[in-house]
Order: C-alpha cells, then structure tokens, then sequence
C-alpha cells in the first residue's frame, strides 16, 4: 500500500514563495503592530477597559493554541496514524504558545484593574471593617424597618463609638449594601490564601514555563524528525504525552479560574475549567480545518483528503456537542440550586448591566449549539468543502464571542468598544506572526513520520 | 416457494460462492461484480477492507436515517410525556420551579433521544441486515469456516434476476478465484 511514493517526492510541502501565504507572518506581524498601537492609546484614555478588552484577546488566542497542543498530545497519546498529515498544522498552532509569556506582561501590570480581590479593603466598603460595626449595621436598619418612625427609641444604639453606625441608621440601604459589602469581603477574604499576588504570578509563571516547554519540547521533537527520520523520536512523543496531558489538563484549568473565574471572586464553578477546555478544542479544531482547507490545492495538495476532513469534522462535531453538554451543566446546576453565590453569574449576564447582555446570553445556545449542531450533523456535510467551512467559521465566530461573554460583563454592561478590537489585532497579530513565521520555515505535514504512508492512505471504513 | 406439496425433499441452486486468497484479489473481484450489475450479492472476509464499500458499490446506509427517526422520536415521545404530566395532568411544584419549565426537561429530552437513537441503530441495524435469521445455505460450505480465518469470499445469490449459475462460474474464474462452488438448498414442502 505505501510503495507508492512518487507523489511524496515531488511535493516537499512547503509553502512556495510567492503564494498568498508566504509571507504571511509579516502581514500578521503588521496587524499586530498596527493593533498594539491601537491599544496603546487606548490605554491611556482606558485603562480599565483596556485591561478587559486585551484579556478577552489574549485568553482566546491562548485557548487556541492550548486547544492546539491538546489535539497534538492526543495524537500521540492515541498513537493515532490517521491524523499525522494534519498534525504538523495543529503543531504550529501550538509552537507560538512562547510568545504568551511575553504578551502576558500588559495583564500583569494591570492586575488590579481586573481582579477585584487584589484591591486592599476596597470591597469592604464604608470602613466597617470588624464584626462588631457590621452587626450593629444590621442591628440599625432591622430596627429601622420595623419601627421607622420610633428611630429615636435607638438613640442609645446610635450613640455607640462608630460613625459608621450612625451613618447606618439614618440610611439604611446604605447599611444593606455596607453590610453586603463586609459579607463580599469576608468571603475573599477567606480566598486570600489562594487569591494573593506572590501566589497568583508563582502559578502564571509556572503555566507559562509548562505550556512553553511543552511546545518547544513536541514541535522540536517533531521537526527534528523531518530530517533524522527516527522512529525513536515518534516513541518519544508517545512516552511523554500522557504526562503532557495531565499537564495541560492542570494548567488550562487552574489559568482559567485565575484569569476567568477569579474576575468575580465570590462566584465558583467546579465544572468551570472543563467549560474552557471544550471551547479551546473547538477553536483549535475549527482554525485546523480552515487554515489546512486554505493550502489543500497548493502546499498541502494530496496529504489532506476529505477522510481526513471528515474525521476532524467528526471531532469538531463532537467536541462542540460536549461544549454544549458541560455549558448547560453548569447552567441547570446553578439553574436548580438558586442560590445566590452561584445565581452571580447568569445573574450579571442577564438582569444586571441593565440587561445589556440578555442577547449575547440567549444568542449563544443558538448560534454555539442548535445551528452547528445540524449544520455539522450530516456525513454529507462534514465531507463537503463548503459545509465545514461554514461550520468551522461559525463555531470559531461564536467562540470569540464566548470568551467576550464571559470576561466583558465583569467589566459592565454589553457595549462593544474600539479598543476590544484594536487588542483583538494586537494580540492575535503578534500570536500568529509567530505561528506563520514557523509555517514558512517547516515542511506542513511531518515529513519523517514513519506512519506518513498510512495518512496519506487513510480512509473512513 | 413455488414448490407444491411433495414428500421427497427438492433442492434447488441457492448461491455460488468464490474463494479468494488475498484481500487484492477479493477487492478486484467485487468491483467486476459491481460493474457485471449484480444486486444479491455479498463480499466475506476476515477482517474489514478499506476501500470495499466502493469496490462493491454499495450507497450509504440507511442506518443514519433510521438514527435520526429515533432521536427525533424520542425527543417528542419525551416532551409530550412531561408536556402530559408536569404540565397538563398532574402539575406539582417541585424545588421551587414552574411545574412545566424547559431547563429541568433537558436531561430527560436528552436521555430519551439517545435511547431511541440507540435502539433505532441496533435493531435499524438488524432489520437492514435482515437479522436474526436462524440458517443461511451459504453454511452448507465447509470452505466458508475460513472465512473468519484467513480466506476471502464472494456470493452471488440465486434470486439476483441476473443470475445464471454458469456465467457467474465464469465471472470469479476469470476474477482470480481459488476455488468456486454452487450451494443448494432445500425447497421445504
């Protein structure tokens, strides 16, 4: 079956200087400049909603590339012969993870323009600070309700030592939200031995070193391979990935609480990581089958046949299905519960900010799920050009606009602003003038996988 | 069939049956099948074959369809059964929800749609293969043993309306086949 190699010889699939995509890296490089410029002065008119903006980019080009090494750990994980002509692809996705370590410096400096656990005291509100003032706030404002018109039976009260409490009883809604503001407060303030600076950029630091790592270490390992033709390598590779996953299981969620989770600090969601994993190997997935779809009449022409768009269909199908299935968990859990801790999230996405965000929130079952859902359904589509391409440009739109969904609201109500594009550019510019700069300079399929033969003869049963 | 009531057993041709020695050979035969426009005819072999699908012509199943009735089944045999019971005959207030509300309906709306769709694959399956089915005449050969071992098989059936035992004979000999017999079966009175 693989005596055939004539057709391997006279394509070294690499991109030809000339075509639309040498070079590319240059204009990606521009986008970014162009962006980052932007954003800069943006910054110095917002820096708030700069900080906002530049985190939804950087955490959806970051998904990406974590989906990217994911799809490359499984596999070799899976030891799996079908996908090697559509691995390296995934694997340039994965290689521009480094440059994360450098974008990441604009979030850190700005951490406290996000995270609210970071401000000293600034949830405590009015100055009550100890238990005693807090129960005498609560203390003035029941006995305000009751009896509104008797305020002056309390005075003793009143006359207690803090300001504070006087303020209270003669506002008491101020004293309901200063009373929940200590609430607010206590609860972080029992988070404080995981939400700390030194503790939080120890962990940053420590994902940025692994995802690094692991790139560097499974794109040379595999680039090596294009010359030395080891099978050795290919073993290597297959020893390494499970802890590679356990690795990148780890680290995308504990990333995800810190950089997602923790914008609200009193709301919590175990299932939340898993939520963020599924939609990163959806993006990866979808930007897989459109940046290959793009090069399979030039550079990739003859690796990448419709078996194998039907089975990253095929996985793009299910992995979108699997979204939906821990989406919705988490939703009716929170949904069936009711309480309030939990309640936050939906509660900020649908009657708070005005109410600004109801669309976004019932557009995203719809366009993320129930139109994909049976768009991609069908053999017949997952097998056609044009059905996947729209599936893949769907679900990676929709995926941009889950990530907005999730980390904007935080930062108040929906009202789309320059600079969310302008740090979409600049994030996204400098990630993927890395990942084209690799493409240009490799062959686009691993030329010296010993399991090449078999790809490029894959075919569904 | 046709055969009138009688007392002594009568046989009549039920299929021919080729053996094949490699997976190339079986593959090349299927697709002269194919083009000799056969209709009852099947292709047995150790282990699947890439590539026999198109060799023996076969359309797609009908099995994904089947699939899609069951799910689609399913979701409204659940909906109308809770749309029935929360809402309409028995409403009762369960946990502080409406009694007849969507979130709470998933999982049950999800569960039925893939226990129909499960059940509509494998009995889809079944039917479509025209199981269970208790002989086959083709089990007359004891060639066919190998046939979970290591030889390869193609039968022709005697219903094809194409069919001419002679000229089928013909066809696998000229296809590389290593050995060719016609099965007969018994016409029951």
């Amino acid at each position: 079956m693989s005596a055939d190699k004539s057709t391997d010889a006279s394509n070294d699939y690499r991109i030809k200087p000339g075509s639309g995509w040498s070079g590319a890296w240059k204009k990606a490089a521009a986008v970014g400049v162009f962006g980052f410029a932007l954003a800069g002065f943006g910054f110095t008119q917002d820096a708030k909603r700069f900080a906002f903006s530049y985190l939804f980019a950087f955490f959806f080009f970051l998904s990406l590339a974590l989906g990217a090494l994911f799809f490359v750990v499984v596999q070799h994980l899976t030891k799996a012969g079908w996908s090697v002509t559509v691995r390296r692809t995934a694997e340039f996705f994965m290689a521009g993870l480094p440059a994360f370590a450098v974008l990441i410096i604009p979030l850190i400096a700005l951490m406290a323009q996000l995270f609210p656990w970071l401000a000293p005291h600034a949830a405590a509100g009015h100055g009550a600070s100890t238990h005693a003032e807090i129960a005498l706030i609560r203390e003035a404002h029941a006995a305000d309700l009751h009896a509104p018109q008797a305020a002056d039976s309390h005075a003793p009260r009143k006359a207690g030592p803090s300001v504070v409490a006087r303020v209270a009883a003669r506002d008491p809604e101020a004293a309901l939200e200063a009373a929940k503001a200590h609430e607010h407060a206590k609860l972080i303030e029992g988070k404080k031995s995981y939400l700390n600076k030194p503790f939080f950029l120890a962990r940053n630091a420590f994902y940025i070193v692994v995802w690094a790592a692991l790139a560097y270490w499974f794109f040379k390992n595999s680039t090596d391979q294009d010359r030395t033709k080891s099978r050795q390598a290919t073993v290597n590779a297959q020893t390494w990935s499970p802890l590679a996953l356990a690795l990148f299981a780890l680290t995308l969620t504990f990333a995800s609480v810190d950089w997602l989770m923790s914008l609200n600090p009193t709301w919590f969601s175990t299932i939340f990581g898993v939520q963020v994993f599924a939609g990163s190997v959806v993006s990866a997935l979808a930007v897989l089958i459109l940046v290959t779809m793009s090069l399979r009449d030039t550079t990739l022409k003859g690796a990448i046949n419709v078996e194998h768009y039907h089975d990253i269909g095929k996985l793009l199908f299910g992995f979108n299905c699997f979204w939906a299935y821990i989406s919705f968990s988490q939703f009716f859990l929170i949904w069936y519960a009711n309480i309030p801790e939990e309640l936050a999230y939906f509660h900020m996405r649908w009657s708070e900010n005005g109410g600004t965000w109801q669309g976004v929130t019932a557009a995203l079952p719809i366009l993320h799920f129930a139109i994909p859902f049976w768009l991609l359904l069908s053999r017949n589509v997952k097998r056609n050009a044009a059905g996947l391409v729209l599936g893949s440009v769907l679900l990676l739109v929709v995926q941009v606009l889950e990530m907005y969904w999730n980390i904007l609201p935080n930062f108040g109500p929906f009202a789309p602003h320059w600079l969310d594009l302008a740090c979409f550019l600049g994030v996204g510019g400098a990630y993927l003038a890395v990942v084209f700069h690799r493409m240009e300079n490799f062959p686009l399929v691993p030329v010296g996988d010993p399991r090449l033969a078999r790809a490029l003869h894959f075919e569904n049963a | 069939m046709s055969a009138a009531s009688k007392t002594e057993p009568k046989k009549r041709v039920a299929l021919v049956l080729a053996q094949f020695e490699t997976a190339a050979d079986v593959i090349h035969a299927a697709a002269k099948v194919r083009d000799a426009g056969y209709n009852c005819w099947d292709t047995h072999t150790p282990f699947p074959i890439h590539g026999m699908d198109k060799a023996m012509g076969l359309p797609d199943s009908r099995v994904g369809w089947l699939v899609l009735g069951g799910a689609l089944t399913g979701l409204t045999a659940g909906f109308a059964m809770m749309w029935w019971m929360n809402g309409v005959d028995y409403p009762t207030v369960v946990g502080g929800k409406p009694p007849f509300t969507t979130p709470s309906m998933v999982p049950v709306l999800f569960e039925l749609t893939v226990l129909f769709s499960s059940f509509a694959a494998v009995f889809g399956m079944f039917g479509l293969n025209k199981l269970p089915r208790h002989h086959h005449p083709i089990f007359e050969s004891d060639r066919f043993r190998s046939a979970t071992d290591d030889k390869f098989f193609i039968s022709i059936e005697a219903e094809d309306p194409k069919f001419n035992a002679d000229k089928v004979r013909s066809l696998f000999e000229g296809a590389n086949a290593k050995h060719v017999e016609v099965l007969e079966e018994e016409v029951e009175a």
